[in-house]
């Protein structure tokens, strides 16, 4: 099944090329994917964003990332060295390890697990370290205030994550990403399960550190969280792994929620049908993730804990109840999609209801001038704008 | 959740608005006539000399004190070409001071001195500041050279 | 043996300092904040790094030459100190200011009002956590009508375009119709904030009750401006003090009833669209003729006196004392700066709330720095 490195006799060269193809992947895509971070911010702000090199700006992350390997490689006099110098790795590296096992197609991965999905959440699970790490060496009070919130909010979005993945696995009565995608068949997940897949979502835009959930990094807070100490190659290295987990929970989701590699219109797709499902899959993804990124606010630390704490994880407890109800009696799905469905109208109840979100209306005081007004009175002042 | 879907909404239909920046140093926009970036001189076509006269008004009024103006008798007067018995010998505006308040404009009663209403007179960095201190050759240059439309008001 | 305090970890509270090279001080402002864990327990505001004298070099040169310097101060809403200086020497040498001057200085301020505001606005959301979007959408329209300013003064930010007695010239002659067809471009600008801020859930539960200041309070500390307004007081200076023209023209004062930051949001919100409402009975109402006094002293010399005057600015009031010993230079010039007396209350507002509501907090302040240290 191993099609990338099929060709290949010996297990050490077959490993390698697998993971030069990676490396190359991860880099290109990361690549693209900040240009087109940069392309859509720039289209909701009605702006017309990076346009000078190459063809509409699309070799500008390339020049970014020229300028930044050829940077000086700062570290503050007081810093503790090691930590600091590897704590970069330690976020790359798991993004990194992730990669290995999601299977692009029905036969393209590097490696098929059968633990695939335990192994993918138990891997980006360890970024969290990297930022403690850099938050704590780089003798930057707002660095430590960033990576403290980092490590908080990862550890605790990690659990409904987790939690509503296993929901997945119970019913699909397999960890291994590929069967998940050959379980689903013609209905994706998403359909029969749509509180695990809010859940998911938010779960991974707090794992991603996106607005909402851009606590640890917040620019006008803690001006870059772990970050902020860090220049040239290393913080690329932190950039090139944000967009890598862009990059894997956009796969993720599309192949444990969307159906990966399937359609509703037939099983058994040829292999250009089945990259171009997925990668269809996985834009809709990333282009979700952007669009939420500049559409919404930032909470604060002590609302995203309780959110997590107090709506998700019950929520998400409440999926595997139910999924495990109708694997026991064996009901049909529909009452999986019913029961969800309302979880996931009660979820949104919740957000609506934990906010105080009766409209203010504002007392106007008129102030009516007499005068030579004679044509003002005409003019509506009411200000409905 | 009605508000965090406006607000996808709005940021959604933005999206397919058109853009409203231009690329800057490709593309300018238009400056209106009125434009000010900095003091510049103007030169007197029919006599081929300065309008100034180096009277010194300008130099008084200026609040940041950041011109310098010394006058002569003027040789063309005594050739009877010019009506003007003084003019200006060495003029200096010191861009870097400027505070491009326009005081200088009006207070000179020869109409010999106008806001530069150009880019040419906003696109002005460089390395070293005294390159921002002008002599009156440059300050007169873009008059003299017709390339700019000078505005005075009234 | 392991004794009882020993298991209670003992934590510090930790000084963070936040400026003056911070994204979200609004300039070169600095604030020592001592927190606990993410609580602030103090907080030390400092300023004084853009402090340039400009009460003093106002002082230092005749009443026309200032002029330039009053821009400096608020600038983001210049207008409205030029017309506070304006006024302020008006009234020291008797000067009658001609109606179509009047009419164009209010049409100019309450637009000022209006870029103001929609900075505040963008900046607003930059401090809860846009990524920009906020801003941009701010901006778009600001520069529409930065476009108008510069088409009427030939600066895009340091006017310098009202002098006592009038102005320095004559708007241009399309000036009516230019202003016409900026304002619905403006009304989708404020429109667009509200349905991208008002409603959203996220933006309510940031701003809501935060940062909250009662009406009493509000008094005690001397605010003015919206943030009094956002307390629920009702006290416009436009209103209750009519100065210039502003008893013609029919408009609402906005006022909230918490004074936390929500309210402040949707006042400034609001009244932007208030003088959107002026600035169009302006437009209807704008006679021609003379822009300056007929007898327009050559030079300013005031007589011995003493006179002040306020606006209320986009931040509050805007005040100038003048004291004149004769002379054409004004003896003592102050300028009661609303920004520097609404930061005063910082403290009272910020402490016990979180180190993001910090951020947001003297985001809604508004504060310009060129005016909190002149
Ligand atoms: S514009 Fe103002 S500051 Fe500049 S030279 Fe003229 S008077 Fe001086
Ligand atoms: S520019 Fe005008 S005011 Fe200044 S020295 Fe020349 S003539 Fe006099």
């Amino acid at each position: 099944m191993l099609a990338l490195t099929y060709d290949v006799g010996n297990i050490w060269l077959d490993s390698l090329l697998g993971v030069l193809a990676l490396v190359a992947l991860m880099t290109v895509s990361a690549l693209m994917l900040i240009w087109l971070e940069r392309k859509i911010s720039a289209r909701i702000q009605m702006r017309l964003g990076p346009m000078r090199v190459g063809p509409y700006g699309l070799l500008q992350t390339a020049a970014d990332a020229l300028k930044l390997i050829g940077k000086e490689d700062l570290r503050p006099k007081t810093a503790n060295r090691w930590v600091f110098e590897l704590a970069p790795f330690a976020v790359f590296v798991p993004t990194f390890a992730a990669l290995v096992t999601i299977p692009f197609t029905r036969d393209w991965a590097i490696a098929f697990l059968d633990l695939g999905l335990f192994y993918v959440v138990a891997v980006t699970g360890l970024a969290f370290v990297g930022f403690l790490m850099a938050g704590w060496a780089s003798d930057n009070k707002y660095a430590l205030l960033g990576g403290m919130r980092a490590a908080a909010q990862l550890i605790s979005y990690e659990v409904p994550m987790v939690v509503t993945l296993v929901a997945v696995a119970m019913v699909a009565g397999s960890l291994n990403l590929s069967e998940i995608v050959l379980f689903q068949n013609r209905i994706p997940l998403f359909v029969w399960q749509p509180l695990g897949f809010f859940i998911f979502i938010v779960a991974a835009l707090a794992e991603l550190e996106r607005q909402p959930f851009d606590i640890p990094t917040a620019e006008s807070e803690v001006v870059g969280g772990p970050f902020i100490e860090y220049s040239g190659i290393r913080w690329s290295m932190f950039f090139l792994a944000s967009y890598t987990s862009l990059l894997i929970y956009s796969l993720l989701g599309s192949i444990v929620f969307l159906g990966g590699w399937e359609w509703p219109l037939g099983t058994e797709a040829g292999l250009w049908l089945q990259i171009l499902l997925i990668l269809v899959k996985t834009s809709l993804f990333i282009a979700f993730f952007m669009w939420v990124r500049f559409a919404l606010v930032r909470l604060r630390i002590d609302q995203l804990m309780s959110y997590c704490w107090k709506v998700l994880i019950p929520l998400a407890f409440l999926q595997v109840f139910l999924n495990g109800l109708v694997l026991v009696y064996g009901w049909p799905d529909g009452f999986l999609l019913l029961t969800s469905g309302a979880g996931l109208a009660l979820a949104m109840y919740i957000i609506y209801r934990a906010v105080d979100t009766e409209p203010r209306e504002l007392r106007m005081v008129p102030a009516r001038g007499g005068g030579s007004s004679a044509q003002a009175a005409t003019v509506d002042a009411t200000g409905s704008g | 959740m009605i508000g965090i879907f406006k607000s996808m909404y709005i940021t959604f239909a933005t999206m397919l608005r058109t853009p409203v920046t231009i690329e800057y140093p490709a593309k300018h926009r238009d400056v209106p006539q009125r434009d000010r970036a900095f003091p510049i001189l103007l030169w007197d076509k029919e006599v081929d000399e300065p309008f100034c006269t180096g009277c010194h008004a300008c130099e008084r009024a200026c609040p940041v004190e950041c011109m310098t103006v010394t006058m002569k008798d003027n040789p063309l007067h005594a050739d009877e070409k010019s009506t003007r018995r003084k003019i200006v010998d060495e003029f200096w505006i010191d861009y870097g001071r400027c505070m491009r308040c326009n005081i200088c404009v009006e207070v000179c009663n020869f109409e010999a001195i106008a806001m530069n209403n150009t880019w040419a007179g906003h696109e002005l960095s460089k390395f070293d500041r005294n390159d921002l201190v002008l002599d009156l050759q440059q300050l007169l240059s873009q008059h003299k050279q017709d390339k700019i439309d000078a505005w005075v008001a009234e | 043996m392991v004794q009882e305090h020993e298991l209670e970890p003992e934590t510090v509270d930790i000084g963070v300092n936040m400026g003056p090279q911070h994204p979200s001080t609004h300039g070169v402002f600095r604030m020592v904040l001592t927190i606990d864990g993410e609580r602030v327990v103090d907080v030390e505001p400092h300023i004084g790094y853009m402090h340039r004298g400009a009460e003093k070099l106002s002082e230092s040169m005749d009443y026309r030459a200032a002029i330039g310097f009053q821009d400096r101060t608020d600038y983001l809403a210049q207008f409205m100190n030029e017309q506070a200086y304006c006024m302020a020497v008006e009234e020291l040498l008797e000067l009658e200011v001609p109606e179509r001057s009047e009419y164009i200085r209010v049409i100019l301020c309450e637009l000022n009002r209006v870029t103001s505001h929609l900075m505040f606005l963008g900046a607003f959301g930059i401090d809860l956590g846009y990524f920009g979007t906020s801003f941009t959408y701010g901006f778009r329209e600001r520069e529409r009508i930065q476009d108008i300013f510069e088409e009427v003064t030939g600066d895009r930010l340091m006017y310098a375009y009202f002098r006592p007695g009038g102005l320095a010239w004559d708007v241009p002659d399309n000036f009516v119709q230019m202003v016409r067809d900026v304002l619905p471009h403006t009304r989708q600008g404020l429109k667009d904030l509200d349905l991208l801020m008002t409603q959203n859930e996220i933006v309510a539960v940031r701003t809501k009750g935060i940062g909250a200041m009662s009406a009493e309070e509000s008094i005690n500390w001397g605010l003015s401006g919206p943030l009094l307004r956002a307390a629920g007081v009702d006290w416009d200076l436009r209103k209750d003090k009519p100065y210039s023209i502003y008893d013609r023209f029919d408009y609402d004062i906005p006022l909230g009833s918490h004074g936390d930051l929500f309210d402040r949001f949707l006042v400034r919100l609001e009244e932007a669209r208030q003088s959107l409402c002026i600035v169009e009975q302006a437009l209807d109402q704008l006679p021609d003729g003379p822009i300056m006094p007929e007898k327009m002293p050559r030079r300013l010399r005031g007589p011995e006196a003493e006179v002040y005057t306020a606006v209320e600015g986009a931040r509050g009031e805007y005040g100038v004392y003048l004291v004149s010993k004769g002379g054409d230079k004004p003896y003592r010039l102050k300028m009661r700066s609303p920004s520097f007396c609404n930061l005063s209350a910082l403290r009272d507002m910020t402490v016990g709330s979180y180190v993001a509501d910090a951020v947001a907090i003297l985001g809604s302040i508004d504060i310009v720095l060129g005016c909190v240290d002149r």
